[in-house]
């Protein structure tokens, strides 16, 4: 045997396959690459984009009031938007150059976010009252103080518009225009979370001995009402796909990622109250027979300029649901724009609610 | 005499050992920064239950027990801790209508001064 005989090439076959084999190997050794820049490079995560004052603290909320550019609180007239308390607040602060609330801020008005921190365990017992008669009344009543203004706009998101419609209908001379996203009105309609508890047959959540909901719990009631991100292997292979994206694309993604993977744990007692109040069966909006605490709550008090917004493919806040507003509110303007939950507050193609919305407030300060 | 043009692909079995080194070189760039940084590892752990969240592990169940009080004195002691989060609105809702009852008094154009609480350092 001769030691300088070459190798014998291939058959044509096999080295098409070994090419192949070559390329998904390049492919798969990139995508880590990639993985290991995104995961490696500073980016703006878990906290919101537009400097703000803390002008408010009780328990774990903070009432931040955002600032301008020269780090001065803006004297338009004043916007308090009000996100979900089982999520974090920055969803609607998301990035810079990328945020519904600095948009706002940035078309004249004094605009104020209620983050509502992270419950610990003896917030399990905080129920409707005091979410809605204590925080939000309070972040109300500053705001009001803080400015002088009579009155304020609310703009309520998800559980966060739950809450800021059942204080109107409570307070309604203090609020002077209301925007409601994708709330659920009517919880007959089939679909969001109360549903997933009522399909399995579940009786909830526990009122009089509440416990405090964990994160990971409330995590996979969302990953049930979204497809695709409800398994392990789904949620890896949407990751693996994504990341053919380029690096400046995956950072928005896990800014992105950051709010939606980072849920808070859930008070048990309101969780309770909500879904016997308001939940499948209930549907105490609907039927008027809502109350927070021991007020009956009067749906024909909102008589104030409402805009409530749905979007087409949400499947926390199925649409239907929330374009029933206007059964209670009969002079709620509805719009249903296209996209998600989430996408149409802080998705790219947010800006036609941020726009809708600022119309919709009137003008800011500089008109 | 022409010169040849060089092929512009190296034999594949050469290019197989050239990906197989880049591989070791990617792996050793995963390693050195796992040793480096806990929140690499953080985040890779993240990545591996398909999450590219930032600062903080993917919310997995907590261990049994721990988000439930675990004796009668600790479930008394959270009512008790909760009672003084309400009376702590309470007075703040008394603070809020001495304000109110003060801007009442004074001339329209003041107005509350801004209570002490810092700037959010984002």
């Amino acid at each position: 045997m001769t030691p300088a005989e070459p190798e014998p090439a291939p058959p044509p076959d096999q080295e098409r396959e070994l090419e192949a084999l070559l390329a998904l190997s390049q492919r798969g050794r990139e995508k880590l690459e990639r993985l290991h820049e995104v995961l490696t490079t500073p980016g703006h995560y878990g906290q919101g984009a537009t400097p703000a004052a803390v002008v408010y603290r009780e328990n774990k909320l903070r009432l931040l009031r955002l600032l301008d550019a020269n780090g001065r609180p803006r004297s338009g007239p004043p916007v308090l938007f009000v996100p979900a308390p089982v999520s974090r607040y920055f969803i609607i602060d998301l990035l810079p150059g990328r945020s519904f609330a600095g948009h706002v801020g940035e078309a004249g008005f004094d605009v104020y976010i209620a983050d509502f921190g992270t419950p610990t365990r003896e917030d399990r017992f905080a129920d409707l009252t005091y979410y809605v008669e204590g925080l939000v009344r309070r972040c109300v009543r500053t705001v009001l103080a803080l400015t002088g203004a009579p009155q304020i706009n609310l703009v309520g998101y998800c559980l966060g518009g739950t809450l800021s419609l059942l204080y109107t209908a409570l307070y309604p001379e203090t609020v002077r225009r209301l925007v409601l996203l994708t709330t659920t009105v009517d919880g007959d309609v089939e679909g969001g979370i109360p549903w997933v508890a009522h399909r399995l047959g579940l009786a909830g959540e526990s009122y009089d001995e509440p416990r405090l909901v964990p994160a990971a719990e409330v995590k996979s009631w969302f990953e049930m009402l979204a497809p695709g991100s409800n398994s392990l292997v789904g949620r890896v292979n949407d990751l693996w796909d994504r990341l053919d994206d380029a690096p400046e694309r995956l950072r928005e993604v896990r800014t992105m990622a950051s709010w939606v993977d980072d849920v808070v744990p859930a008070p048990g007692r309101l969780l309770a109250e909500l879904y016997r109040k308001f939940g499948p069966g209930a549907n105490g909006m609907m039927k008027r027979t809502a109350a927070v605490g021991d007020k009956r709550l009067d749906f024909a008090a909102v008589n104030m300029p409402v805009l409530s917004v749905s979007a087409e493919k949400d499947t926390i806040a199925p649409p239907a649901g929330v374009d029933a507003v206007q059964r209670i509110v009969p002079q709620a303007e509805v719009l249903r724009l296209p996209g998600g939950h989430v996408g149409i507050v802080a998705g790219r193609a947010a800006t036609a609610l941020w726009k809708r919305t600022v119309e919709f407030l009137g003008p800011g300060e500089s008109a | 005499m022409a010169d040849e043009k060089p092929t512009t692909d190296p034999p594949l079995i050469e290019r197989w050992l050239a990906e197989q080194q880049q591989w070791q070189r990617t792996l050793l760039t995963y390693l050195d920064s796992m040793v480096k940084s806990d929140e690499f590892l953080v985040h890779v752990g993240n990545a591996m239950r398909g999450s590219l969240l930032a600062g903080k592990a993917y919310p997995m169940p907590p261990a049994p027990g721990t988000s439930a009080p675990e004796t009668p004195a600790d479930d008394k002691l959270d009512q008790i801790l909760f009672a003084v989060r309400q009376l702590e609105g309470q007075i703040q809702d008394l603070r809020l209508t001495l304000d109110e009852l003060k801007a009442a008094k004074k001339p329209k154009s003041a107005k509350m001064t801004e209570p002490a609480g810092g700037k959010d350092p984002r």
